[in-house]
């Protein structure tokens, strides 16, 4: 093991870990989504564009304030959510194809999204600068990587511990484990679902808006960004669990060094090893390599 | 008298909980039998073990088929089907989109073994859409013939739910709560149509039933299951008069 | 020549006026039809001849596709890999065996022959590709389906990307050129547009004739009853997980025929062919056009590329058409499952009605009838947007 990662420098594994943070923070609320609510939501790269482009818009045009812009471009990721959810996928529920004909209608806006966003920042590539605090650069052992890259790692850490949290300890996080285990209990027990299916929609477009906001700096913002994303969103939910966070995390990790360190020793296959990766989790274990929701 | 339908100790555990236990019976042809338990009896895990859909934990099912008891028990659904075990459902489950003729084409493609037959046109077989024609007199569903079953009535579609069952031309069929959901002039009908589908053809009925004026009118036979075991089996009268079938009823009712 | 042009014309007419009085029977539309296509490619002009070549190609690959979803109730997003798989059977081909072929069958013949035996090649390549791909995939449902097929795509798209010994050439692609060809004399050249127009139309016209008798056989029959219930299909004997796999490789073979075709057209066996956007083309186009309609991939594909040639007109939009695409789909889907192909159907169905009161009672009928339909249709949207308020608060 240590003979194999020798020849990898730590400025890769450190891009690798902080594009498996970035990776995390938009499949996270993927997996929550599907979870619950049984949607897979293809929109989901579309709304952490977004993210990108309202921390980009608040920290450049709006107010010189990254932070503010971060948690504004969150919020606003999550309404736009709130939207998606209440208007066109919560009539779908009743349906005997629900789940195809939810998946087709998030396509449908990834198209919208996508326009929407050309429509109104361009088709070029802006870079957003990291907040003055953490503009400066660490060496460690030879290696120079931005302090900013090291920031997105804790930041996604702290995410998924708060999530851990909410999940577990709270009262809503607790409505949401027994809805997503049995929804139709959930309901005769007085639990509001339309209105919860909502809230965790929020939340997981709100984690989508975040991990945008939160990894603008690190990345090229343009309309390409949420098809890109996407699927490397898909590979990671499906290899960690559909409704697994701890699964996300390892997905996300797993794919994140794959992009980083992947080329330097296996220069054939690395684009493939993640599709190939899906394909034998969805055949010898389809429901992810870890359990449910917040196990 | 021929027994066409054999288990023997057919148990299923789900976990802690054994639904169906050591359940052994021998279906006789002669006779059409109920099988009644209260909820949660395991009927439905029983019917599900017979038609392939669950994997028994322990046991042996054997039907009947080219004169001989074969072994069936860990055949899949549709193997099952093949040879000569049909059933329906309790919740009615049948092709919605399609009109009702199709539905009973697709039971004689099945039965037939044309399944792959890309070339002829669905429809064109002679021979299969007389029996097809036979089979929509005999159920009351000619005039329904060109509609979709999903623009039909409750209870026409029950009646579909048994023609579909019966188009594969079973050895046993399996009636799986034939009168839920009914009102008691369509519960009447359903049950002269079960007397003359018995006449009418050649297959042995097992019936599970809820409604027990239903029970008594069409059964020579009751088993009653009770928790996943065989509580008491023998003559309807016979059964029913057992005090441990009433109690077995009542204790569910008092829950 | 202008006589023959105008026997023709004039027996056309004569054919029209028969049709129009006489009731338009299937015959008769298809013949009109037939016609019609023949005719369009000698008078219509150089592009819309190409971008109706186009249209028939999209056509095919999303009847095909929807022999799975539409037919058989499987949503693949990853059927651009037999897309891809096609165009690199006959560029692979062309690239390694156009030599060979030319010395046994002489310099003249040798495009055309390539062509043939290419495509034949092409279309057993897709097929022992989604005989195991299927095998898998069959093994899920519904939306593991859906990823696993996706997941097959990218691979086949990463493989490509890859350039494996050199084959593929990596992201740049293979061009694909189709030569002069020459027989007895007359020289003809296969990648001529109006050329390969006929070759085009003669290829998907046959393909849609072949899968229309595939949904109308007993085979067809099985897969729409595994649609509706694939639990209740086993009950009868129906071998799901068996016929579903038949389906996805009889899919993937006429899919596999649209990639022959769209690497001739488009000159080029590109690994664009194999992503998952252009999978996403085939979605769109039959849920555009309408699943449960055989019509609806064909109508949604044509909606597709002239929506976009339309819209391509204004500048200001051009750029944007995807949106409309979206919008188009997301609407479809919530409000109209039955498509463009079922609106035409319904159209239809009314202009047949209103034609019955005018035979009836005169213009007066007709009016009358077509008002107290359009009330009719007003109550029922708001009695069932009262019903869906109920549905929610429930």
């Amino acid at each position: 093991m240590i003979s194999t990662l020798s020849f990898v420098s730590v400025s890769d594994l450190v891009i690798g870990l902080s594009l498996g943070s970035r990776l995390f923070l938009i499949a996270v609320g993927l997996s929550l989504i599907f979870g619950v609510l049984g949607v897979l939501n293809f929109a989901h790269g579309a709304l952490y564009m977004i993210g990108a482009y309202l921390a980009l818009a608040f920290t450049t045009q709006v107010i010189d304030n990254f932070w503010i812009g971060v948690v504004a471009g969150a919020i606003g990721v999550g309404v736009i959510g709130v939207l998606i959810e209440v208007g066109t996928i919560r009539p779908l529920y009743d349906r005997v194809e629900a789940d195809l004909d939810q998946l087709i209608v998030t396509f449908g806006f990834v198209l919208v999204i996508h326009e929407v966003v050309r429509f109104v920042w361009g088709s070029q590539p802006y870079s957003t600068p990291a907040p003055d605090a953490l503009a400066f650069s660490v060496s460690v052992s030879g290696s120079t990587f931005s302090a900013y890259r090291l920031f997105v790692i804790v930041a996604a850490l702290v995410v998924m511990a708060a999530l851990w949290l909410f999940i577990r300890r709270t009262y809503f996080g607790a409505l949401v484990r027994g809805t997503s285990s049995d929804r139709e209990m959930a309901s005769m027990l007085g639990v509001d679902v339309p209105r919860l299916y909502t809230g965790v929609f929020f939340l997981g477009s709100f984690l989508a808006g975040l991990g945008g906001a939160l990894s603008a700096p690190l990345q090229s913002t343009s309309p390409a960004l949420g098809e890109q994303v996407i699927i490397d969103a898909f590979i990671i939910v499906v290899i960690g669990g559909l409704g697994s966070m701890f699964g996300a995390f390892v997905g996300a990790m797993f794919v994140g060094l794959m992009q980083a360190i992947g080329p330097s020793f296996i220069a054939a296959g690395h684009i493939a090893i993640p599709f190939l990766a899906m394909v034998l989790v969805l055949l010898v274990r389809p429901e992810g390599l870890f359990g449910g929701l917040g196990e | 008298m021929t027994v066409v339908l054999q288990t023997d100790g057919l148990t299923r555990q789900f976990g802690q909980l054994t639904a169906v236990d050591g359940v052994s019976l021998e279906i006789d042809d002669e006779e059409v039998t109920s099988i009644i338990g209260p909820n949660g009896a395991g009927k439905t895990t029983f019917y599900n073990l017979l038609t392939g859909v669950l994997e028994p934990t322990s046991g042996a099912i054997r039907l009947r088929s080219d004169g001989e008891l074969r072994e069936i028990t860990d055949d899949p659904p549709h193997e099952v089907a093949r040879r000569g075990l049909s059933r329906s459902y309790q919740i009615t489950n049948v092709f919605e989109g399609l009109t009702v003729r199709e539905n009973l084409r697709v039971a004689r493609i099945a039965r037939e073994g044309r399944t792959l037959d890309f070339r002829s046109r669905a429809g064109s077989n002679e021979a299969a859409n007389e029996q097809i024609d036979w089979l929509l007199e005999l159920t009351n569903l000619a005039e329904y013939a060109d509609t979709e079953c999903d623009e039909l009535s409750h209870g026409e579609k029950r009646k579909v739910e048994i023609a579909l069952a019966l188009a594969i031309e079973p050895t046993v069929f399996l009636l799986d709560e034939p009168t839920a959901g009914m009102n008691p002039t369509e519960t009447r009908k359903i049950v002269s149509l079960i007397h003359r589908l018995n006449d009418e053809i050649d297959a042995t009925f097992v019936v599970t039933e809820h409604d027990m004026d239903v029970v008594t009118d069409i059964s020579d036979r009751i088993v009653v299951l009770a928790d996943g075991a065989v509580l008491a089996e023998g003559e309807p009268a016979e059964v029913l008069a057992d005090e441990r079938v009433t109690e077995a009823y009542l204790g569910s009712e008092a829950l | 020549m202008s006589t023959h042009d105008d026997s023709v014309t004039s027996r056309i007419g004569e054919f029209t006026r028969d049709a129009v009085r006489n009731g338009w029977t299937r015959e008769r539309c298809v013949v009109l039809l037939s016609l019609g296509l023949l005719l369009f490619g000698v008078v219509a002009p150089s592009f819309q001849i190409y971008l109706f070549t186009e249209f028939l190609i999209i056509a095919l690959f999303a009847l095909a596709f929807n022999l799975l979803y539409g037919y058989t109730g499987l949503l693949s997003f990853g059927h651009a890999m037999f897309l891809a798989g096609g165009s690199y059977g006959l560029a692979i081909f062309l690239q390694e065996s156009e030599p060979y072929v030319s010395n046994v069958v002489g310099a003249g013949p040798a495009p055309l022959v390539s062509w043939v035996l290419g495509a034949v090649f092409a279309v057993s390549l897709v097929i022992a590709m989604a005989v195991p791909i299927g095998w898998l995939s069959v093994r899920l449902e519904e939306i593991y389906f859906a990823l696993i097929t996706l997941a097959f795509g990218m691979l086949v798209y990463s493989v490509i990307i890859q350039n494996p010994q050199g084959l593929t050439a990596g992201s740049d692609g293979i061009n694909v050129l189709l030569g002069v060809t020459e027989i007895g004399g007359a020289e003809f050249r296969l990648g001529d547009r109006q050329i390969y127009y006929y070759l085009t139309l003669g290829i998907v016209g046959a393909s849609t004739y072949g899968i229309w008798r595939i949904v109308n056989s007993p085979f067809g029959t099985i897969c729409k009853s595994i649609r509706e219930s694939p639990e209740r299909a086993a009950a009868l004997g129906v071998d799901v997980r068996f016929h579903r796999w038949m389906t996805f490789i009889v899919s993937a073979a006429f899919v596999g025929i649209a990639g022959v075709l769209i690497a001739g057209l488009s000159n080029v066996a590109s690994p664009y062919h194999a992503h998952w956007s252009e999978s996403a083309t085939a979605v769109v186009a039959t849920v555009i056009g309408g699943a449960t309609y055989f019509a609806g991939p064909i109508i949604g594909a044509f909606v597709y590329l002239y929506a976009r040639w339309g819209i391509s007109r204004y500048p200001a939009l051009e750029a944007h058409w995807e949106f409309f695409m979206g919008v188009l789909i997301i609407l479809v889907v919530l409000y109209f499952k039955v498509g463009a192909a079922g609106g035409l159907y319904m159209l239809r169905t009314w202009l047949l009605d209103v034609q019955a009161a005018y035979r009836r009672g005169g213009a007066n009928a007709a009016v009358g009838f077509v008002r107290e339909s359009a009330t009719n249709k007003l109550r029922r949207d708001s009695d069932a947007s009262e019903s869906d308020t109920g549905g929610v608060e429930r």
